[in-house]
């Protein structure tokens, strides 16, 4: 079993000079950065100077980070200003008008707030499947793929009858929603994607 | 809450977050984690404050040709480096003119360039991708630039 992954654990850890520590913040926040960057139109090559910035000021920033559980608040916080000053110094020398999308630059705390739970909400599932035996893995990832494989190949490739798929794909799940992974996210209330459909 | 969703809603979860984890390239995530080469690195930063390319685009509206030097100076608190970009190596004034050591890094490494007693060092050859300049003295002084791409 793995330590539990929580934020304040990896950052007091990589502070320390725990360089797997720091892996695993990246590993687990990489997708947030990411999708922040899509999110304005930039080159590749633009998208890793602010991946670089943006990384670079929270190693320096690692043993002084007050509140190490704001860390996802931080990290979108400091790459939207770090794409907003690429993109902005890419239409200056492109002497194009320096008006940006108002979707881009006008971000609601709403939006801002939603991008950050569903960054910690995907990255406890990871760490919660990643704590699942490797034929709850499989399964599961069989069951997620695109395009879907039939229950035939999945009998086959994973040598168990048709009949066992589902129940055993109940138990999978089980035991993930058990996870320790996933109990942080009961506190802070995240909800379903698109809704609280669980009420 | 994960405790309620029921076995589609978790799945369907599931999917969504190993999907936006599979969305990121692999140089993304090698990007942040090699930032932690910076860890303990405990230099000043220099930000960049002229950039003469940034002038020239303007100029280039009124005059068709123009064989100036590309020149950047880094400012920190302390010090700044006076960057000239010439044919074959990029020259670096550290002002006030002092004696240190020069290092250039880039992702695939450190090299240090030969300076003199005046703090005027020579990088051979131009670093050709992303690089940054770290220039320290036995004094203390410790001052390290952005990301810089010529």
């Amino acid at each position: 079993m793995r330590d539990d992954p929580t934020v304040v654990a990896l950052v007091t850890r990589a502070a320390a000079g725990d360089q797997g520590a720091w892996d695993e913040i990246v590993d687990r926040y990489a997708p947030l950065v990411w999708s922040i960057c899509t999110g304005f139109r930039m080159s590749n090559h633009d998208i890793e100077d602010v991946a670089q910035n943006v990384w670079l000021l929270l190693v320096g920033q690692l043993g002084t980070l007050r509140e190490p559980a704001a860390l996802p608040g931080w990290l979108a916080t400091t790459t939207r200003r770090e794409c907003l000053r690429v993109v902005t110094a890419a239409r200056k020398s492109e002497r194009l008008g320096t008006e940006l999308d108002e979707a881009a630059q006008f971000v609601s705390d709403a939006v801002v707030d939603e991008e950050i739970l569903a960054a910690e909400r995907n990255a406890a599932l990871r760490a919660a499947f990643a704590d699942l035996p490797p034929r709850c893995q499989q399964l599961l990832s069989m069951l997620l793929s695109d395009p879907p494989r039939s229950y035939g190949t999945i009998s086959a490739t994973l040598d168990i009858p048709i009949g066992s798929i589902g129940p055993q794909r109940a138990r999978c799940l089980e035991r993930m929603r058990k996870s320790s992974a996933l109990a942080g996210l009961v506190e802070v209330g995240v909800n379903f994607p698109g809704g609280d459909r669980s009420a | 809450m994960p405790n309620g969703w029921d076995d589609e809603q978790l799945l369907e979860a599931l999917g969504e977050a190993i999907r936006a984890r599979q969305a990121v390239p692999s140089w993304f995530v090698a990007t942040g984690k090699n930032a932690y080469a910076w860890h303990n690195i405990d230099a000043e930063l220099a930000q960049l404050t002229y950039d003469s390319q940034a002038d020239t685009e303007e100029l280039a509206l009124v005059r068709s040709e123009t064989a100036s030097i590309r020149a950047l100076t880094f400012t920190s608190a302390h010090l700044s480096l006076e960057l000239e970009v010439g044919k074959d190596a990029l020259f670096v004034q550290v002002m006030p003119p002092q004696a240190g050591i020069l290092e250039t890094h880039t992702k695939a490494g450190t090299t240090t360039s030969p300076g003199d007693e005046s703090g005027y060092f020579a990088v051979q050859p131009i670093p050709d991708s992303q690089f940054r300049l770290r220039f320290h003295t036995t004094g203390g002084t410790d001052v390290v630039t952005g990301w810089i791409t010529l």
